[in-house]
């Protein structure tokens, strides 16, 4: 028997007018001690199915039908006083967000006790013993002195370790973990997953992962389930899945994703957007997005059908089975993948031992400086004509300070930013503004960053209004044709932000930033707040935008495959330095710096192979301040090589190949002699 | 913490000092000064000239100040010659009392307001809720002299439940020992800060409600007691610690209002006469008083706020 066993569940939310049928007839089992991954796209309803579970839905939420049944009692069927027994006892939940999810206003010690002496009642300074116990477990630093702290006094990473370590701390048969590290950074993100497996070993409890993230899945699941639109659509055992898909959503999902070998020019990406829950279609939900379509498929809805491999979908024509189905293959078109000759290029903007400091000040009267946090130091950096420069790094380590200081939004502390040959500080306001018209901003939150009382075709006039630019006529004309080029219709002048989903906002976003013509786009986190299927076209789009306008990027991202797939040349910060710059090839496959090959093995992907397989150089520790960093090599409270040399001599910056430099005095890889004229960034 | 309380004390010794100016230069702006005020204003110029040498009102303006201040600080707050009696002596009398008065109408409406604005979030746009924010708007509309005169009205003049007057002994003990008395001054007040303070709770019992460390509580299986009286507590009334503090003032002005309203013999009352006898140094005295008060009771919501909010006291 299954330790839970979820069986057709349906879970509605009720709204002013009509209902959200949030999940819609969800079977899932799990057995005792294993893994199984949750996963789709959001708003599909993983989290109401795991919130079912623990029956902790939202005020206007209920379970319509279905059982949920844990070692064969149904938890639909129990009361609320006996629930309260099952939660934080036979199942513990983690959730996204480590930074809201303690109380602020109690130690960490109270907040995991508190579950100790509820479940396992005693006393409370026993349960403190055992909240020491499970904060070690969990791999907290000196657990008898933190037990007193309060959240706000610790890291994002141990913040996360708190809500495990409570989680755990009655040793439940079954943990749900709703999106475990989506909110953390990709090293500390490794380190809580190889923590969750091993936890999950030594206490031979099951786990439900939830997670969007199909590299995430690939390493730690042993089955996958695949939800669209409030159903399952196929469910299978990892290896399976992945090798031979059959149904036509996860095949897309899967070939939506770039791949961090650089292998693919072009994404596949899923038309259309999912459908609204509070009215669902009839038949298979994802006849409007999906290639392989029929009447059949719009008429009637698929059965969930199992195979002998216990391998089950829901899908009238699935993939690689039906002859005419073909796999979605992807072609790498010659043309595209040909990289850039950079001798015949001329350097568009030159970054010249560029610094940047914000003063940390203490106290709300009287303002004392508490210190300086170097947000950027000494950073040097060519980019050159049509080329895209990909920067990347964990979190506070200066990539955003960077790409605003190239759009001259923030002046350098020291330095010079060069572009065209010209110091873009030292000209008079006025004309600054005509050159920061080449020079352009996308922003990371499509949400935040169009104002939303004006409609889209002001937000993307307002540039050329503002530099007067045409006339009446032809400025309407204009925005007819960005729009266009960003694959919206004209209608969308006179509608507002609102009423477009998150990937059309950011193509408004691209349009805006396309109006003055620029030069160099600085994109910061272009599709992170975005979908899988959703982020594909808005990539395609960005690569087909600088094929038609000779468009220059500087793409910053924390997602390593996204940069891979984008850039030419890829930089990795930490903690303001620049340690690494290189050709794609030179960083994801041959890497200098030690930082770099920890940071790429942190990364998951979606092939479980390799993710099974894979020896990982976890990097321990937490990112050090940017306001004390450790001297001579910032990465050496961190490094494995690192020797006393290290904490004495900052390491200089050191050419691997015509393209490749890196900064480590024990690199990875061998420094070779680079013949005289190329060395020149 | 410590750093902490040394700064909001400075900022408190600023704002008095600030206070102390005001009175100074009000009482120095009078028509004909305070000699003219005091002595009348038939006096003769001689006998102005003669009442100014005898109370060091013809030095430099700024040496009376250091005088003026250096008496403050040694508790000396002048002399009423209306009353022919320091100003001290006839605080001591009445202040104890309109601290009494004010004092438990804040205490009373806190024990209502906090339990009142939980249930209420707890039910949000329940019938109940409903009803008790009518309520509660219905009280926030109306001047404290009006909801004073209606209660006088049905439980004095036809009820005959309690007396429409507060007890009028001189002494403190006079006060306690007839609560009857006490009221209907007591509960005008109360309703009065009571409709501020049951908002508040509410809203910022609701915000809390919907924090992610909620959930997080439930997910351990804690009831729903536990909820609210140990997780969401403490945290919803972090706000409702400063609301006090910035209410003190106009709970003070309401309190000045209903005293006179039911003839209830503190500071209020007496500040009211002194304005229709113009009685300058009393009253000064009495803002003087009223101002340190106020400074003090929102130091003791600072402290109370960095006490519950460990974010604030680990800084
Ligand atoms: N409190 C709520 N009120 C109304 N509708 C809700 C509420 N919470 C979720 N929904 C709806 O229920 C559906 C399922 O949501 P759910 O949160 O389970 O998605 P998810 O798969 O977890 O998405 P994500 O990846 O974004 O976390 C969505 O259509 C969502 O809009
Ligand atoms: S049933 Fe039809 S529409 Fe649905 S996934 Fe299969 S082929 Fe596509
Ligand atoms: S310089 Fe030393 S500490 Fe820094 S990365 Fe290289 S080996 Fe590690
Ligand atoms: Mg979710």
């Amino acid at each position: 028997m299954p330790l839970l066993e979820i069986d057709d569940l349906y879970t509605n939310i009720r709204l002013k007018q009509g209902e959200v049928k949030a999940v819609g007839g969800v079977s899932i089992s799990i057995n005792a001690g294993e893994t199984v991954g949750l996963v789709g796209e959001s708003g599909c309803g993983k989290t109401m199915t795991g919130m079912s579970i623990m029956r902790l839905l939202p005020a206007s939420g209920y379970i319509a039908s279905g059982k949920v049944k844990l070692d064969g009692r149904d938890l639909v069927a129990i009361s609320e006083e006996e629930m309260r027994a099952v939660r934080g006892n036979d199942i513990g939940m983690i959730f996204q967000d480590p930074m809201t999810s303690l109380n602020p206003c109690l130690t960490i010690g109270s907040q995991i006790a508190e579950a100790v002496a509820l479940h396992r009642k005693v006393k409370k300074a026993k349960a403190m013993e055992r909240a020491i116990e499970v904060l070690n477990l969990v791999g907290m630093p000196k657990p008898q002195e933190r037990i007193n702290d309060y959240p706000h006094q610790l890291s994002g990473g141990l913040r996360q370790r708190v809500m495990i370590a409570m989680a755990l701390s009655c040793e439940p048969k079954l943990l749900i973990a709703d999106e475990p590290t989506t909110a953390l950074d990709v090293t500390i993100q490794a380190q809580i997953l190889e923590l969750l497996d091993s936890l999950k070993d030594q206490l031979g409890m099951a786990m439900l992962l939830i997670t969007h993230d199909m590299g995430v899945i690939a390493g730690r699941a042993d089955r996958v389930v695949v939800m669209y639109a409030g159903k399952v659509v196929e469910q299978a055992s990892t290896e399976e899945i992945f090798a031979s898909t059959n149904h036509p959503y996860t095949e897309a999902l899967l070939a939506s994703i770039p791949k961090m070998d650089g292998s693919v020019a072009r994404l596949y990406s899923i038309p259309g957007i999912p459908p609204d829950l509070s009215n669902p279609p009839t038949g298979c939900r994802f006849a409007d997005r999906c290639r392989l379509a029929s009447d059949q498929c719009r008429d009637n809805e698929p059965p969930l059908v199992t195979n002998d491999q216990n391998h089950s979908f829901a899908c009238f024509h699935p993939v690689g089975i039906e002859a005419n189905h073909v796999k979605i293959t992807l072609k790498v078109e010659a043309e595209e993948i040909q990289r850039i000759e950079h001798a015949d290029r001329k350097p568009l903007m030159v970054l010249e031992h560029v610094s940047k400091e914000f003063d940390i000040t203490k106290g709300a009267i009287l303002q004392r400086k508490a210190g300086t946090l170097k947000a950027v130091s000494d950073l040097s950096l060519t980019i050159y004509d049509g080329e895209t420069i990909g920067i990347v790094g964990e979190s506070g380590c200066g990539k955003s300070t960077t790409g605003s200081m190239m759009v001259a939004l923030e002046k350098p502390t020291s330095g010079k930013v060069l572009f065209n040959g010209e110091d873009l500080f030292g000209h008079k306001p006025k004309e600054l503004r005509l050159i920061r018209s080449n020079l352009q901003l996308m922003f990371q939150d499509p949400y935040a960053s169009l104002d939303p009382r004006m409609s889209v075709g002001t937000i993307i006039r307002e540039p050329l209004d503002i530099n007067k630019i045409g006339t009446s006529q032809e400025r309407e004309k204009k925005v007819i044709s960005l729009l266009s080029e960003v694959g919206l219709s004209s209608r969308a002048v006179e509608r507002y932000p609102h009423e477009f989903s998150g990937g059309q906002r950011q193509r408004i976003g691209l349009a805006r930033a396309l109006a003055l013509n620029p030069k160099l786009i600085v994109a910061d986190e272009p599709v992170s707040a975005l979908d899988v299927s959703i982020r594909s076209q808005v990539l395609n789009l960005m690569k087909d935008l600088q094929r038609t306008h000779g468009l220059t990027y500087v793409v910053i991202s924390h997602d390593l495959s996204v940069v891979r797939f984008l850039a030419d040349r890829i930089g990795v910060m930490y903690l303001g330095k620049l340690v690494e710059i290189g050709t794609g090839y030179d960083i994801y496959e041959n890497p200098a710096h030690p930082y770099t090959a920890a940071l790429l093995s942190a990364v998951p992907e979606p092939e479980p192979e390799r993710e099974k397989t894979k020896v990982r150089k976890i990097i321990k520790g937490e990112l050090p301040s940017a306001i004390n960093p450790p001297s001579g090599c910032r990465f050496r409270t961190r490094c494995e090589r690192a020797t006393d040399l290290c904490a004495k001599e900052e390491p200089p910056m050191t050419s691997f190949g015509a393209l490749h430099q890196a900064a480590c005095h024990f690199p990875l890889i061998s420094k070779v002699e680079i013949r005289t004229g190329a060395a020149a960034f | 913490m410590i750093a902490f309380l040394v700064k909001r004390v400075g900022q408190s010794v600023i704002v008095l000092i600030g206070v102390s100016i005001i009175a100074f230069i009000l009482e120095h702006l009078l028509p004909g000064g305070p000699a003219k005020a005091i002595l009348g204003g038939r006096a003769s110029p001689f006998q102005i000239a003669a009442f100014n040498h005898a109370n060091g009102l013809d030095k430099p303006i700024w040496e009376q100040y250091f005088v003026y201040t250096g008496n403050l600080l040694h508790g000396n707050l002048g002399r009423s010659y209306k009353l022919n009696q320091t100003v001290n002596s006839v605080l001591a009398t009445d202040l104890p009392k309109s601290i009494i008065l004010v004092g438990s109408a804040l205490i009373l409406s806190l024990i209502i307001a906090i339990p009142v604005g939980i249930f209420q979030a707890v039910r949000r746009n329940g019938i109940y809720d409903y009803a008790a924010t009518s309520v509660s708007f219905l009280l926030y509309s109306m001047p404290s002299f009006w909801l004073g005169i209606i209660l006088i009205l049905a439980f004095a003049v036809n009820l005959h439940i309690f007396p429409s007057e507060a007890p009028q002994g001189q002494t403190i003990g006079a006060i306690i020992t007839n609560p009857r008395a006490m009221f209907l001054p007591v509960i005008t007040l109360t309703l009065v800060s009571y409709a501020s303070f049951t908002r508040y709770m509410r809203s910022s019992a609701i915000e809390a409600l919907a924090q992610d460390w909620i959930r997080t509580a439930k997910a351990k299986g804690l009831s729903q007691r536990v909820i609210l009286f140990k997780h969401m507590l403490r945290n919803a009334l972090i706000p409702i610690a400063t609301l006090v503090g910035l209410s003190l003032p106009s709970l003070i002005t309401a309190g000045v209002v209903t005293e006179s309203v039911f003839n209830f013999p503190g500071t209020g009352f007496r500040f009211i006469n002194a304005a229709n006898t113009e009685d300058y140094p009393l009253l000064l005295g009495i803002i003087i008083v009223i101002g340190v008060m106020t400074v003090v009771g929102n130091l003791l919501a600072d402290i109370t706020y960095a006490v519950l909010d460990p974010r604030v006291r680990y800084r």
